[in-house]
């Protein structure tokens, strides 16, 4: 086993584990990134509608972050713990000038100053963008900027496998190189995780390919907890059929929903927002729409901007318009662009605090929609996970800082725990025959779909526990045909279908066991929200084939949940 | 909306390679609709039929740069291209898939392209702000015009297709290649950067060596326009303090041009040669010429353009 040892190692490149790494290495640490793919390939490049932030001087006149922060606690149905939404809120205009200053692109008003645009759920509008492709613009600055430290190593196409702990620490993780197979222990004395998020779980998901929630289940394997696991947003307008998001930038630039017979149908559903409800409410209506017989053939709706004029959607809505056209052989100047709800992004995650530090393992830290800091709640606002991103990031960065400063050296020695990890990849796939990965994977996404999806029910969600404890089953029978030890892409999905497999056991027990309707989590036999017994976060272990849940209260600053209308 | 979907059985040849067994071809045949991308047709053969493939992808969307490769001898993002599209186009449901040129093979259609992130670092890539600025202690502001001009050339997303394109990057190992160059530009002719003589020193030199074949242009999926990056670049010559030989001829070689222009208003190639590279360059270029059967166009004598007064005042215009 070969071992390298680092102050921090960094699970994730995309932009909160490339904020965390930033700020560590700059109090002047040493810090290894590792990654899956090269780090602007993460997924925060494909984010593309905008960043919200209350800028001093530089938004409506009327805001101010106070405002902010009731937007997404609201927006969040109250399960938002309200001392972070405060946070994300108050450092939401100095981060964005931050990436500015850095470089990024952000469009202008005419007199040179930031933009900006409305997102669903905001009172003001708030979202800074560039384009739709504000996602890879920052991605790229924040890249390009860290890398430039030259004090930081990139592990790129590097797959991280398991944490390595002792009775009360985290020690460091194991990671193969992907290239040649060759696993290493990186020791370390915080580990921060910002793997991402776990779209590929469901059929249909905005999510790149690389999105297997893997930073989850090896923190669940390491006996630390997820916060609120259910909640799972899928967003409204993914392009039929090839699930590519049609950012809701579209809507917030105008763009208007309609059914077969043309009708705007949100205003059924959210009379005063309309198209600009939040995420939940609006693929809810959608799919209402579609199961009432008033959704165009295939089940699906349309998106219409043509009354935006050419040149406007050209400059504002670029990706949209390219990605109809692409995708759909459709001329979205001309026609309404063909949307249905898919899975979008999780609400829930490693549980931390707002310093991002995990309660369960000293040491051990995680950032960006890995973690659950809980600014989200029950249901995330759009352009609020950007900052998020960027915002606590940086907090997580700082409070490893802080943490190194006083940490002592343990005595106890750790490799042969490490030595078993490894040995715990290969069991993965330890059988001479049987199954692949593909064939346990394709019935894991179909039933994530069909049973954890929009709407929830008991008997659904009885039917998927079932299936994934199946699957769970059957993949004790799985080999990897490629016997090459050159990046060997089988063998790390193989691994991969593992994470998916231990997540999605966990989110489906804790969406049976929530007996409500809240947010992005929507059950049918329970349709109320509440509070009185479900006001609380979800904290869920994964013992073996179990899932312990024990609950947390809800962190209330200034305001007391009242019903969510738009 | 006029959804219009069909179905199509298909081919897709894979040129597949292992440092063990080299190159060999595989064929795989599945069945695809008006709406398959090449990631979600490579996603099925390996999750259906075959889990060896090996592969890059990551947002299905144009954005994450993964999936660079050769789709019936075209170099493309898989994801951005419809399995139904090439069928059509090429006319055949059998369709070639390759890794991209020029990099190194790793494992099928996975290119090694540490040379080529080499590339990108090599120009710097990120903004040096003023101090003030850095420490937030002013604002910068940036037209509205600026912005959409710098953010043309900042969309380039790595993905390497144009590098594997590029004729010059092969022959000339000091040409920092397309992607380099419009990722530079970008930097360079931001106006709140402050390293601008630096960056000059890496870029002036190197655009001098584009031959200006516009294979960057044509295949680049996100229109970055890798060729214009360098033109404009190459316009930074007259601010540069120290020239390289190459930039001083290529200089010499549009002042060369200008004068044809201006002379006879047409661009009397002889000529500019002549000027360009002197005599004895000029008579090594003839011999190529004549014995490649092309001296014919070389030595056709020009006529004058008629309203040549017109192109002079143009031209004076354009280069006060
Ligand atoms: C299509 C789309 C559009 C969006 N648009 C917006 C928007 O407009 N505004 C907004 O606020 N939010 C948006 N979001 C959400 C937002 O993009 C993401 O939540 C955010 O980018 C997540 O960033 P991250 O840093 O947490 O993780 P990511 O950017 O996903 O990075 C994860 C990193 O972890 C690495 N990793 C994962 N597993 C492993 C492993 N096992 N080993 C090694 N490395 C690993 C990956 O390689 C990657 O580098 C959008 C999301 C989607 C799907
Ligand atoms: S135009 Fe220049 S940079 Fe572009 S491909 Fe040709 S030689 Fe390379
Ligand atoms: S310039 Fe275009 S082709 Fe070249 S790497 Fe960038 S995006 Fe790819
Ligand atoms: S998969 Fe991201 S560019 Fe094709």
């Amino acid at each position: 086993m070969e071992k390298v040892s680092y102050d921090v190692v960094i699970v994730g490149a995309g932009l909160a584990g490339l904020m965390a790494a930033h700020e560590v290495a700059s109090a002047g640490y040493n810090v290894a990134v590792i990654s899956k793919v090269f780090p602007t390939r993460s997924h925060s490049a494909a984010a593309e509608g905008g960043i919200a932030a209350y800028i001093q001087g530089n938004s409506d006149p009327n805001d101010n972050p106070d405002y902010m922060a009731y937007d997404t606690i609201k927006g969040g149905d109250y399960l938002v713990d309200q001392d972070a939404a405060e946070l994300l809120a108050y450092k939401s205009g100095e981060i964005v000038m931050l990436l500015e200053r850095w470089g990024t692109l952000f469009n202008r008003q005419p007199d040179g100053r930031v933009a900006v645009r409305y997102f669903g759920g905001q009172t003001y509008p708030r979202t800074r963008f560039v384009g739709d492709k504000t996602g890879m613009a920052l991605l790229h600055t924040v890249y390009e900027r860290t890398s430039g430290l030259g004090s930081v190593d990139f592990y790129f196409e590097w797959f991280a496998w398991e944490l390595v702990r002792d009775e009360n620490r985290i020690r460091g993780i194991i990671a193969f190189d992907m290239r040649n197979m060759v696993p290493v222990f990186f020791k370390a004395k915080a580990v921060v995780i910002a793997s991402g998020g776990m779209g590929m779980l469901y059929r249909h998901s905005t999510n790149s390919y690389i999105n297997t929630g893997d930073g989850y289940a090896m923190a669940l394997r390491a006996r630390v907890a997820l916060k609120d696991p259910e909640f799972v947003q899928f967003h409204p307008t993914a392009l039929y059929p090839s699930d590519i998001l049609i950012s809701e930038a579209a809507r917030g630039e105008g763009a208007v929903l309609r059914n077969v017979k043309g009708e705007r149908f949100m205003a059924r559903y959210a009379p005063k927002k309309l198209d600009l409800a939040p995420r939940d409410i609006v693929s809810r209506a959608i799919l209402t729409e579609v199961k009432e017989g008033r959704g165009f053939p295939g089940g699906y709706v349309g998106l219409d901007l043509t009354h935006l004029g050419e040149d406007y959607i050209k400059e504002r809505l670029a990706l949209a318009y390219e990605a109809a056209k692409s995708f759909a052989g459709i001329d979205a100047t001309k026609e309404m662009i063909p949307v249905r709800p898919a899975q979008h992004y999780y609400m829930g995650g490693i549980d931390v605090d707002i310093t991002g530090r995990n309660p369960d393992l000293v040491g051990l830290f995680a950032a960006g929609e890995a973690a659950c800091v809980s600014v989200h709640g029950a249901n995330r606002l759009g352009s609020n996970s950007l900052l998020e991103t960027l915002v606590f990031g940086r907090e997580t960065g700082r409070a490893v800082v802080e943490f190194l400063k006083s940490y002592t050296e343990p005595s106890s020695d750790i490799d042969k725990e490490a030595e078993k990890m490894i040995d715990s990849a290969y069991e993965v796939v330890k059988s001479e025959s049987g199954v692949h990965f593909g064939e346990i994977l394709e019935r894991l996404r179909d039933t994530m779909w069909d049973y954890v999806g929009v709407f929830r029910d008991e008997n659904g969600l009885k039917t998927a526990l079932s299936e994934i404890m199946k699957l769970r089953e059957d993949m004790k029978k799985m080999y990897v045909l490629d016997k090459s030890k050159v990046y060997n892409t089988e063998f790390y999905n193989a691994l991969e279908l593992k994470n998916m497999l231990d997540l999605a056991l966990v989110i489906a027990t804790s969406a049976l066991n929530r007996k409500e309707s809240r947010g992005a989590h929507y059950r049918l036999d329970y349709p109320e929200r509440d509070d009185q017994n479900w006001l609380k976060h979800t904290i869920a272990y994964l013992r073996g084939n179990s899932v312990e849940i024990t609950y947390k209260p809800v962190k209330m600053t200034k305001w007391k949940p009242e019903a969510r209308v738009y | 909306m006029s959804l219009q979907n069909e179905e199509m059985d298909v081919v897709l040849k894979i040129k597949r390679y292992s440092p063990e067994k080299g190159y060999w071809w595989q064929e795989y045949k599945l069945k695809v609709d008006r709406f398959t991308q090449f990631t979600e047709a490579l996603r099925r053969i390996k999750s259906e039929q075959d889990p060896t493939l090996a592969y890059r992808a990551s947002c299905h969307m144009a954005v994450c740069g993964s999936c660079g490769m050769k789709i019936n001898g075209e170099p493309r993002l898989a994801c951005k291209t419809l399995v139904i599209d090439m069928a059509k186009k090429y006319g055949s449901n059998v369709i070639t898939i390759e890794p991209m040129d020029y990099f190194k093979p790793v494992k099928d259609l996975i290119v090694d392209l540490d040379e080529f992130y080499q590339r990108m670092y090599k120009v710097k890539p990120r903004l040096y702000p003023h101090k003030e600025v850095l420490e937030g202690n002013v604002e910068q502001r940036l037209k509205p015009e600026d912005q959409r001009e710098l953010w043309k050339f900042a969309q380039c997303i790595w993905c390497g297709l144009c590098v594997s394109a590029c004729p010059s990057v092969k022959m000339d190992p000091e040409f920092l290649g397309p992607a380099a160059h419009a990722k530079g530009y970008r930097f360079l002719a931001d106006p709140r950067d402050t390293i601008t003589e630096e960056r000059m020193k890496i870029l002036i030199d190197s655009a001098w060596r584009c031959t200006y074949c516009y294979m960057c242009y044509n295949v680049c999926p996100r229109d970055i326009e890798p060729v214009t990056a360098i033109k404009k670049t190459r316009a930074y010559t007259r601010l540069a303090k120290e020239k390289t030989s190459i930039a001083q001829t290529g200089e010499k070689h549009i002042e060369a041009i200008f004068n044809s222009l201006l002379e006879t208003g047409k661009l009397e190639e002889a000529k500019v040669y002549l000027s360009t590279y002197g005599l004895l360059g000029s008579i090594k270029d003839f011999i190529y010429l004549f014995q490649s059967g092309k001296v014919k166009y070389a030595l056709v004598k020009e006529k004058s353009v008629e309203n040549i007064s017109e192109i002079r005042k143009i031209l004076s215009g354009d280069n006060k």
